[in-house]
This record gives structure tokens, C-alpha cells and sequence, in this order.
């Protein structure tokens, strides 16, 4: 594909779905990518019961701090990719939700009007790029 | 250690009703008020880095709250204001509700992990049902104080 043909996409509605394990340096591509696309970017971080006790199983904590620690680092990723967003111009909103994140994501896709999904490639995001309704691509 | 929200929060920092009805009359105000409380040295600067952000961004986080923050050296040291309004400011907030609890945060340019771990404890914090009734129901600035330290802890 040329750049060209590139540029011809519209992807004016970029989400970003961020897992607690993504590792933070996967800002700077994002935002380079809504800057070339004008993108508003729409930045999600999803409460999963099921992660979060499986992670105080593993760490043997009180299950109420690790949902604690859990949204604490959530919305500390969400607002590093904001203060990147913000240095480069891009328009951002931040969204923390509790609930699954296939459902969460098809409500994104429609009540959003999304039209390319970003996600670090890992076991569990898989699922998004089977089941989604825009074109995902994984960074 | 850990960063405490209520360790700088000051009860000379808190808005108990504020005037303003839509946002950037709100951050005006919430700027004219830190600057004369010697929160903050420098209005403009102040006040454009925080209007750049709800140009790009908004900070209204949803049911009835907004975060307006900045990295600007127009302060000194990492600060928060608590800000409340019964008839409700308009945020453009993620479900159009209006805020009537704002909380700004501001921070030098240098102080960024503070800064980012500042917004995530008060963000968490603020989607509790139970911490935003108290703080609509608190009646003075030492118990909005309280209100976030007993729910810190």
C-alpha cells in the first residue's frame, strides 16, 4: 500500500484499548498515528473481575487492593497517553470501565463511531481481532 | 512513600460554590482564585495551559465530576483545588451530565510521575458513589479534607 492510499483511509476515531500489561512505550506510535489521521482518540481501560482476582490469586493479596492497585494503574496509563496526546496536539478522551471487554468494545465501535482499533498484541487481546467490527491493528 | 491526595490539599485551596456556569469561565475563576491565594504565581500560564487541555480534551470524567489538570511551571509544587457547584458546570463531560465537583490539579513540568499518580489516585477515588455524596453533602473545607483522607486510607 502506498502512502498515498494510506492517507485516502479515514480513521478520524481511533480507540485504544489498553491492557494492564501493556507496556507504556506504546503511546508515541498511537499518537504519531492520530496526528497523521487527525484522529480523536478515544483511550480505554477495562475492570475485568476475572483479571483482577486471578491477579490476587497469584499475588495472594486482599482482593480489594488489588482492584485498587488494579484502577490505580489503569488511569495512570490512561493519563501518560493523554499528557503524550496533549504535547502533540491530539484530541484525547480517557474511559474506565467495569465489564467484558468484547461487549465494552462493540459499544465503543457504535456509540463512537470507531473506525480502527489499536491493541498491543498478547493472548488475551486476541479475541478483540476476531469479534470486532472495524479493522484492528496490533502494535 | 506513597502519594497521599489529602497531604496537599489545603483547606485554604477549597471553593465551597463557585460562580461560574460553563467551563472556561470555570477555570478563569478557579485560576483568579489560585493566584490569589499565592497557589499559583503565574495567571496566564496558568490559565492557558489548563484551556489548552479542555481544548483537546474533556476533563469531565463523568456522573457529576471534572479533573481540569495541567503540567505548567506557573506553579511551584504539585497543587489541588476543590471546587463545588450546585447548579452544575458544563465539562463536556463523556456522559453529558454537568460537574458539580471539580477538583484541579496542577503540577511543574518536572514533577510528572507525581503529577500522573496524583490524577489515577483522585480519579479512582472520585468513581465512588459514596465519596461523591459526602463531598456534595460536606459543609466546610476541613470536611472535604477528611472526606478524601478517610477514604485514602
Amino acid at each position: 500500500m502506498k502512502t498515498g492510499e494510506i492517507n485516502s483511509l479515514e480513521f478520524n476515531r481511533v480507540l485504544l484499548y489498553l491492557v494492564d500489561n501493556t507496556d507504556r512505550t506504546i503511546s508515541t506510535p498511537v499518537i504519531q498515528l492520530c496526528k497523521i489521521f487527525k484522529s480523536h482518540l478515544f483511550v480505554l481501560f477495562v475492570l475485568e473481575e476475572h483479571r483482577i482476582s486471578k491477579l490476587a490469586s497469584l499475588t495472594r493479596e486482599n482482593i480489594e487492593l488489588t482492584r485498587q492497585r488494579f484502577e490505580e494503574e489503569g488511569w495512570e496509563m490512561l493519563y501518560l497517553v493523554e499528557d503524550e496526546a496533549v504535547e502533540n496536539g491530539v484530541r484525547t478522551s480517557l474511559h474506565m470501565e467495569n465489564g467484558q471487554v468484547t461487549r465494552l468494545i462493540k459499544k465503543y465501535v457504535e456509540n463512537y463511531k470507531i473506525n480502527l482499533i489499536l491493541v498491543r498484541k498478547r493472548e488475551e487481546t486476541k479475541k478483540i481481532f476476531v469479534s470486532a467490527a472495524v479493522p484492528v491493528m496490533g502494535l | 512513600m506513597e502519594l497521599r491526595i489529602s497531604n496537599f490539599l489545603k483547606p485554604d485551596a477549597v471553593i465551597m460554590e463557585m460562580h461560574a456556569t460553563e467551563k472556561l469561565e470555570a477555570i478563569r475563576e478557579l485560576v483568579d482564585f489560585m493566584v490569589g491565594k499565592n497557589i499559583a504565581r503565574n495567571r496566564e500560564q496558568l490559565f492557558e495551559a489548563l484551556a489548552k487541555r479542555e481544548n483537546l480534551e474533556s476533563t469531565g470524567i463523568g456522573e457529576g465530576i471534572a479533573i481540569p489538570h495541567a503540567r505548567t511551571d506557573a506553579v511551584d509544587d504539585l497543587v489541588l483545588v476543590f471546587a463545588r457547584s450546585s447548579a452544575g458546570i458544563d465539562f463536556s463531560s463523556i456522559d453529558g451530565k454537568p460537574s458539580h465537583i471539580i477538583f484541579l490539579i496542577a503540577s511543574p513540568e518536572n514533577k510528572k510521575s507525581e503529577y500522573i499518580i496524583a490524577l489515577a489516585k483522585l480519579s479512582r477515588l472520585l468513581r465512588k458513589l459514596p465519596v461523591r455524596e459526602q463531598l456534595r453533602n460536606a459543609t466546610n473545607p476541613q470536611e472535604v479534607i477528611n472526606i478524601i483522607k478517610s477514604n485514602e486510607e
